[in-house]
């Protein structure tokens, strides 16, 4: 048996997240599928004493078990990746990854609560949903043709980071919700580059090209 | 409706690299652009034969584009060479993506939206260039252009300088300030939003770095003061509706 355990829902972006930088860091990991709909298994007695909020993911790891994406990246970086890659020590570039990192949480809610509404809902995405993702990406955008100015090729210093990684799906998946990428030609080209890592991986809405 | 055959730009060229595609709308048409590994840029009808999926949601393989639906393939010419599904079909030629005229001239990638080219050049040929970007508004092009004749852009050269605005075309501005000069293409996207492509005039050694972070912090300042400004703001939302496989 693998030595960390991922409570995962295949359509769900937050566990993709997880299993991105898990399969970057080219560990050993297995996915305890929970069936989050139509079942909502996470909000059920087994998962709730994992997880009292009711929410994926939650991943074991040995005696350890932790909730949250970004506690979730956050321990694995620290954890399993000795270069420092994913989490710069440099206490400024840190506290830029902590910043992409709290965007990706707070900024790119609507963009997660859109796919939700367009994926499973039955009465389509709300207007001011749409309209905050966009501006999210919008954001996102002007950051990145600033950063191309200065030859920067990823969000935070001269390589990937979890800043990288914890924007990628949101973007990457707005198709989902209505929302194209002709408009963001910075992030296109970003998200391209995160295609070509090595150990990069997709799930569905994000094709895998023959 | 841009009538006359004309050159209207639909992305930077530094936007779309070797491989890479793109969709782009103009007037409400649907376009791909896209980019061979030799590198020669391609507009064409952003429409599969097949299921009309957008061709833009799809990749490219050396001077082949492939629709992200089914994997046809296209060769430079729109012509279906290949599916996957029938690998040893002879494709009949009746299978055919419409290609548009496509030009690259100061940073920009141009197209006619029809195979014909028209009889003017591309207005405002410049020896140097420097990529700065695109910018989408929530504004018509006509307004864009109310604002722009008035502007003030702060110059990166020198300060202290007159704006003059001048309409090279009805899709080619430029905004000068002192020896500082904008070079914009403008794609009407729709009634109410508009993609500006926006170039330095002047070569990399004085703009790189620096001197695009200034021009490019202006005109988001720009897009803000519009749709702030803007008639009738977003509610008539700019996106189009996801493709459902």
């Amino acid at each position: 048996m693998a030595a960390i355990t991922l409570y995962d829902y295949e359509l769900d972006e937050h566990c993709y997240r997880v299993r991105l930088l898990l399969t970057m860091l080219g560990l050993e990991w297995a996915p305890h599928a929970i069936d989050m709909v139509p079942g909502e298994e996470e909000k059920q007695p087994p998962m709730l004493a994992l997880n009292p909020l009711g929410r994926l993911p939650v991943m074991r790891d040995g005696d350890l078990v932790l909730h949250g994406t970004e506690a979730l990246l956050a321990y694995l970086a620290r954890a399993y990746d000795g270069a420092n890659t994913w989490l710069p020590k440099d206490a400024a570039d840190f506290g830029r990854v902590m910043m992409w990192l709290n965007f990706s949480t707070l900024d790119l809610q609507p963009a997660s609560q859109a796919r939700v509404q367009a994926l499973f809902g039955t009465t389509g995405v709300d207007a001011p949903l749409k309209e905050a993702s966009r501006n999210a990406f919008r954001i996102m955008d002007d950051h990145m043709t600033k950063r191309g100015y200065e030859h920067g090729e990823w969000f935070v210093g001269d390589h990937v980071t979890l800043a990288d990684l914890a924007l990628f799906p949101s973007f990457a998946l707005s198709r989902d919700f209505g929302i194209d990428h002709d408009e963001f030609p910075a992030l296109r080209r970003w998200i391209r580059r995160f295609r070509n890592l090595e150990n990069f991986t997709t799930m569905p809405g994000i094709p895998d090209y023959h | 409706m841009t009538a006359p055959t004309v050159w209207i730009p639909v992305a930077l060229s530094s936007e779309i690299e070797a491989g890479a595609s793109a969709g782009a709308v103009v007037d409400g048409k649907e376009v791909v652009v896209w980019r061979d590994t030799s590198g020669k840029a391609h507009a064409w009808e952003d429409r599969c034969p097949h299921r009309g999926m957008r061709m833009s949601f799809g990749f490219v393989r050396g001077d082949h584009i492939a629709c992200l639906y089914h994997g046809w393939q296209y060769d430079t010419a729109g012509q279906c060479q290949y599916i996957p599904a029938h690998p040893d079909l002879d494709v009949p030629q009746t299978i055919k993506v419409p290609t548009y005229a496509t030009k690259e001239a100061n940073g920009v990638i141009w197209s006619t939206l029809s195979e014909e080219v028209p009889d003017e050049a591309i207005p405002g040929e410049t020896d140097q260039v420097t990529a700065l970007r695109s910018l989408y508004i929530d504004c018509p092009a006509a307004l864009i252009r109310e604002a722009l004749e008035t502007a003030s852009l702060p110059g990166f050269s020198a300060s202290e300088e007159e704006t003059d605005f001048a309409a090279l075309a009805d899709t080619v501005w430029t905004l000068t300030t002192g020896e500082d000069q904008l070079y914009i293409g403008v794609q009407p996207v729709n009634p109410s939003q508009t993609a500006l492509h926006v170039v330095i005039a002047g070569p990399e050694a004085t703009y790189a770095g620096a001197g695009q972070a200034h021009f490019s912090t202006w005109l988001e300042t720009l897009r803000r003061s519009l749709e702030d400004g803007a008639p009738e703001k977003a509610a008539s939302a700019p996106m189009t509706t996801a493709e459902v496989a």
